[in-house]
């Protein structure tokens, strides 16, 4: 199966939800003229990301009346989207949501929020517990947020969850300009080529631009192919939308020339994970 | 040696971004900053012009009677070359009186009293042509401390402020900075024939890596000693950044209230984005 994904690499207005809801319609619109299938927004693209004490400010339930204009237009497109969610347990949470044929069809909580050097997130933010993944018209979908793109553990998961894309979306602030690129983007992208190698899926990853209290955030979203193959790149630093054409054919060709998947046995990954974590079989 | 060379190009792109997008979030259309006739406010301005165009930036030429010939001709040479409109103010007059009737001859007192009188000229004009002051410290000068605490320290925003001064150089050599201006020893030009290195007792090359190596190798200090530092440049340098650190953090409120400025009232500083 051929089809588009458009990649919306935007600078949010911070801490302002009308102006990003409005931002976001926009670039769902033009992900609609391209003919695109889905439209994915980085992490906290309805908020913005250095909120400190805006966080409870912004956050809103999932069932909130709020996304009512994005679900109407998900019935033309599907919609991977940022925001702070109010959660009904009380915390609140960096979420994603991901919505389709007018309805949300996921909300997954970041389940690795960093809090070291400068990042301060679960001083604001709960963390998730639950790794989640959808059945979509094209494939088996997950949708992990920032940090998370560094813990292999959590990618693990969506490897023998079986997923055929990971959307990645972050707000990776830009440090280490030394080489040709930004050094940080060329970590995310060797992470990119060893997941998608290795464990066959696509990912895609969405990180925006802009400055939040002089934090740059880098841009570099891309499209990469099981093959290991870069189908769409956007710019660094540059607000923008970009377009690529992904073939679920490349993730059955990877998985049987390369076949990882096969030779797997997931009860004796989890017996083993048990036995080192001291598990219940211990 | 360790190279500390950025990849100019792409270090250029980022600060241009900056200026303009922070400019924009502290609600200000214009920017303005003080021409000494160094590199550093040379290299901002640049960028600057670039960020907002030459219409918008605002260049404040401020001498003092003692200031060097070449830090005045440079100055102009740098808001000449770039177009941009400016002012220049000597301060003499308005800071003899002052030293004549306290009878002030310390010459670090007349220097920190310079400095701040030109923050105060910066921010009225500042406030004349509704502009942000942009800051033009460097991170060696800042983590050194070697800087007016209130003084030149004073800004809307530091674009450089994380670039030590050897980047500062390459950079500058990037966007074509004045030939005579990179040539030149750095010098607050608080007094004639002052430098920064004969001041701090340590060249900025030896600065800048053991600065590099402290910050962001995370070396202690015997190891860097180890590496072929001389002691006493490890030791100046890692000294001046601890005894200075008051001038890098917010001063300490006395917390009373249940939400206090400084401790616990976390909004962001671009609140207005």
């Amino acid at each position: 199966m051929r089809f588009k994904i458009s990649l919306a690499q935007i600078n949010p207005f911070l801490g302002d939800l009308e102006k990003n809801l409005v931002k976001h319609l926009e670039f769902t619109e033009k992900a609609i003229v391209e003919g695109s299938k889905v439209v994915v927004f980085p992490e906290l693209s309805l908020t913005g990301y250095t909120l400190r004490d805006l966080t409870n400010e912004v956050a809103l339930d999932a069932d909130s009346d709020f996304f009512k204009p994005l679900k109407e237009i998900s019935k033309n497109i599907d919609i991977v989207l940022g925001f702070v969610e109010k959660g009904e347990d009380k915390i609140t949470y960096n979420s994603s949501m991901y919505l389709s044929r007018g309805e949300i069809k996921l909300v997954y909580r970041k389940m690795y929020p960093p809090t070291h050097g400068m990042f301060e997130e679960l001083r604001f933010f709960g963390r998730g517990n639950s790794y989640k993944s959808l059945a979509t018209d094209y494939g088996k979908v997950s949708v992990i947020i920032c940090r998370d793109f560094f813990h292999p553990t959590l990618l693990s998961l969506a490897y023998l969850d079986n997923v055929d894309f990971v959307f990645a979306i972050s707000n990776m602030p830009l440090r280490g300009l030394k080489g040709e690129k930004p050094q940080i983007q060329e970590t995310v992208e060797t992470a990119s080529s060893t997941y998608t190698n290795f464990f066959g899926f696509f990912v895609v990853y969405v990180n925006r631009v802009g400055f939040d209290d002089g934090l740059g955030f880098y841009g570099g979203s891309f499209i990469q192919s099981p093959t290991g193959r870069k189908i769409v790149s956007a710019e660094l630093f540059e607000e923008t939308i970009v377009t690529g054409t992904v073939d679920t054919d490349d993730i059955y060709k990877k998985r049987t020339s390369f076949p990882l998947i096969k030779e797997e046995d997931r009860l004796l990954f989890v017996k083993n994970v048990n036995r080192v974590v001291g598990g219940l079989d211990d | 040696m360790i190279d500390l060379t950025l990849n100019y190009a792409l270090v250029k792109k980022f600060i241009v971004k900056f200026i303009e997008e922070e400019v924009k979030s502290n609600k200000f259309d214009h920017a303005l900053l003080g021409i000494s006739g160094g590199i550093d406010s040379a290299l901002v301005a640049s960028l600057a012009v670039d960020a907002l165009g030459k219409e918008n930036v605002f260049g404040i030429l401020l001498p003092y009677k003692l200031s060097s010939k070449e830090s005045i001709e440079d100055g102009l040479k740098v808001v000449e070359n770039l177009g941009i409109k400016y002012e220049i103010i000597d301060i003499t007059e308005i800071t003899e009186p002052y030293f004549t009737k306290e009878k002030i001859g310390d010459k670090f007192r007349i220097g920190n009293f310079l400095a701040r009188i030109r923050m105060s000229i910066i921010f009225d004009k500042a406030r004349e042509f509704d502009a942000i002051v942009l800051g033009t410290s460097n991170k060696s000068e800042i983590m050194l401390g070697y800087t007016t605490w209130y003084g030149d320290m004073a800004a809307g925003i530091y674009p450089i402020g994380d670039l030590y001064k050897t980047q500062v150089f390459g950079l500058s050599k990037h966007v074509g900075v004045p030939e005579s201006i990179i040539a030149k020893k750095p010098s607050a030009d608080l007094w004639p024939g002052q430098t920064d290195e004969d001041e701090i007792g340590t060249p900025y090359s030896e600065i800048d890596q053991i600065l590099y190596l402290y910050l962001e190798e995370r070396k202690t200090k015997e190891e860097i000693v180890e590496l072929g530092f001389k002691k006493e440049d490890v030791e100046n340098v890692l000294k001046r950044m601890f005894a200075t650190q008051f001038k890098r953090t917010f001063p300490p409120v006395c917390k009373i209230s249940q939400r206090t400025f400084g401790h616990d009232f976390l909004y962001p500083h671009d609140i207005f984005k």
